[in-house]
């Protein structure tokens, strides 16, 4: 959109942005504002159990889902003791941006939370299902041999998009749950290698699944926000980050 | 937790096992709920394989990502629910149903009028919920009928309407806003959120 909405426009939308009733800019817009507004987060919620009573057909599930559901299910993880991750504090994120993102990413991987984020990996797939033919391709690497994956994670700690990285240097990107970017602004995919920040293409402002080449080791993967047209180098802390965590 | 346990926790209880890796916690929460969640995308889709689909999306994110869905707001069925719609439209909306979708929208335009009343099957709460669909104008019911069922854009509807993109928009979100109060007349919903 390019003049954003003002509150009163936004909450003549509520009731078909509830419904799923609204295009993807208004869609945009509206996500935007809730981020903001919990009265019109509030608002949302209750137009959608009004929904969800109109839907409330009781109608039993086909024979047979359940099980095939089953089938696909991860194995249960084994049993961790997490350490709890202390976030990085609030007043110095911004100096710090760069370095707590990789060391935030780093902790995680110590740790070993493969086994749950490896569950992650594959919702954040889901969540883009036939977005496109991308998604396919995405999948079949992610579960291909030698492939290396990232979870990229917002300074507070949220996963918000997954990485998957090929030997060949292929890799695909999917985002979760990136705020969509105003019309004049585009994500921007950083690889960290030795040691710099190589651009590796910019996704738009409000990407699904990317896929991109990296030339090199690629130790960890950011995401920042930049102007349209991109950056040469990255103008500001990342908006997500995270390690490649070895194969 | 056992499964009778399971049977009598509540839905939010469900999903703190769920996020524990409790398989059977997730099929009490598929046995509650994938019927609905069936239904609904079948209704819009018709089409009862790409339905199972959904159905399996639905339940594998809840799996995967339980945190997402927040007990304070809202209730786990409307969260599946609205899950489910969003996931269903975006099918609808893909470009290789667009041709599909063209020729669903003569049926849909034809059906309006009658998909709420025969939506609502649970009995425990159908009659409530027919009565507050009653309290609408029919021009607010044939709105929500081709968004929510129909899969459609407010401008969408307007366009199938010939009414003005405006005022579908601001019936759509009348509509819901009346049947809510309605419905919390009689206790089925929660209290309306307050007027502006
Ligand atoms: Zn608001």
């Amino acid at each position: 959109m390019a003049t954003p909405l003002n509150h009163a426009a936004i909450e003549e939308l509520l009731g078909a942005y509830a419904l799923d009733a609204v295009d993807d800019d208004e869609r945009d817009a509206v996500e935007r504002h809730l981020a903001e507004c919990p009265r019109c987060r509030a608002e949302v919620t209750e137009h959608r159990e009004v929904a969800a009573l109109l839907a409330n057909a009781g109608l039993p599930a086909p024979d047979g889902l359940w099980d095939r559901l089953a089938g696909v299910l991860d194995a249960p993880p084994p049993q961790l003791a997490l350490a709890p991750v202390t976030p990085p504090r609030r007043r110095r994120r911004a100096v710090v941006g760069w370095a707590a993102a990789a060391v935030a990413a780093a902790v995680v991987a110590v740790l070993g939370v493969t086994a749950i984020t490896q569950g992650r990996r594959l919702d954040h797939a889901l969540q883009a299902l036939r977005q496109n033919g991308l998604l396919r391709a995405a999948l079949a690497a992610s579960t291909s041999t030698g492939a290396r994956h990232a979870e990229l994670a917002s300074p507070d700690g949220r996963v918000l998009a997954s990485a998957v990285l090929l030997r060949d240097g292929t890799g695909f990107l999917v985002r979760d749950d990136l705020t969509p970017l105003p019309a004049d602004r585009t994500y921007q995919l950083w690889g960290i290698i030795g040691g710099d920040k190589i651009s590796l293409g910019l996704l738009g402002r409000h990407p699904g699944v990317v896929a991109f080449r990296a030339a090199g080791d690629v130790a960890g993967f950011a995401v920042t926000a930049e102007r349209a047209g991109g950056a040469v180098a990255p103008t500001g802390t990342p908006v997500i980050a995270g390690a490649v965590r070895s194969a | 937790m056992d499964l009778r346990d399971l049977r009598e926790a509540s839905d939010a209880a469900l999903v703190v096992a769920i996020g524990r890796w409790r398989q059977e916690a997730l099929a009490e929460a598929y046995r509650r709920h994938a019927g609905a969640v069936f239904a609904l995308s079948r209704r819009l889709l018709r089409d009862a394989a790409l339905a199972e689909e959904v159905v399996q999306e639905v339940f594998l994110r809840l799996w995967h990502a339980p945190d997402r869905f927040d007990p304070e707001r809202g209730s786990l069925r409307s969260y599946l629910l609205a899950q489910t719609h969003g996931r269903t439209v975006d099918l609808l909306r893909s470009e290789t149903s667009r041709r599909q979708r063209e020729e669903r929208d003569a049926r849909a335009t034809a059906e309006a009028g009658y998909d709420l009343e025969h939506e609502v099957l649970d009995l425990s709460v159908a009659e409530h919920v027919r009565h507050a669909v009653a309290q609408l104008t029919s021009d607010e019911r044939r709105a929500i009928e081709l968004a929510y069922f129909g899969g459609h854009t407010y401008r969408e509807v307007a366009a199938l309407l010939d009414q003005p993109e405006g005022t579908v928009k601001s019936r759509i979100r009348a509509g819901l806003r009346r049947m809510r109060t309605t419905l919390a007349d009689v206790g089925i919903a929660g209290a309306p959120w307050p007027l502006r």
